[in-house]
């Protein structure tokens, strides 16, 4: 079990920095946030196997999904994405597809009859959720209510900037 | 696998750099940020695991190794 956690951390680096580079070479923005999507569902994964779990699904919940929505928001509302045009067009590409989904799913094959160990019912300190909610509330409530601040202000300038007219 | 972690934060984040020098389109530039603010979060992790930040790492998984 040493090594499963090393070979996914290579692994998912690989396919972080891939996909980055993907990303950064599409001309189209919608293949480019799909690839960008693709960037931090490892970089999740990363986190996972660094030990931060919690990261990791916040990662997955806040980046991939809350930001990339905005962002394909933000393209389609200013029709940016040129329709027709697709990435997946030659022979290659659709074979390289296949090969990766055939890795994947060789990877989860294997993953399945390695005998992971489960996420115990750890005693309290090892409660992720519970030490950051208590940090939170403690150490950090200057932070915290600070931050609240910030996004009232982003809120009610978002309203203000969406009015027709302003009338103060 | 802290160094490789820097490492990778590195690459990412110099590839976001790069897009955002290089790419005329704002919103992949907004994009290219979003890259180079999770580069750095990667890095923030491996930090968090060189100083084994009690907050951020558990070691719920590795405990019944």
């Amino acid at each position: 079990m040493n090594g499963f956690f090393e070979f996914h951390f290579y692994l998912f680096s690989l396919l972080a920095i891939a996909s980055a580079l993907l990303f950064v070479t599409r001309k189209n923005p919608v293949p480019a946030a799909l690839w960008l999507v693709n960037v931090m569902i490892a970089l999740a994964g990363l986190y996972v196997m660094l030990d931060a779990p919690f990261v990791g699904i916040i990662q997955v919940l806040v980046y991939a999904g809350a930001i990339m929505v905005v962002f394909v928001f933000v393209v389609m509302l200013l029709n940016l994405g040129r329709s027709g045009i697709s990435d997946f067009r030659s022979l290659g590409s659709r074979l390289g597809a296949g090969a990766v989904g055939l890795a994947l799913l060789a990877n989860l094959l294997v993953v399945q009859r390695q005998n992971i160990p489960r996420i115990a019912l750890a005693p309290e300190t090892d409660n992720v959720v519970d030490a950051v909610a208590a940090s939170l509330f403690t150490d950090y409530i200057v932070a915290f209510e600070l931050t609240s601040l910030v996004l009232l202000v982003a809120v009610i300038g978002a309203v203000l900037l969406a009015k027709k007219r302003v009338r103060l | 696998m802290i160094a490789e972690a820097l490492i990778v934060s590195a690459i990412l984040f110099v590839i976001g750099v790069v897009g955002v020098l290089t790419r005329r389109n704002a919103i992949i530039l907004f994009m290219c940020a979003e890259l180079m603010l999770n580069a750095v979060n990667l890095s923030f992790v491996a930090f968090a695991k060189l100083h084994n930040v009690p907050v951020l790492i558990c070691h719920c998984y590795r405990r019944r190794r």
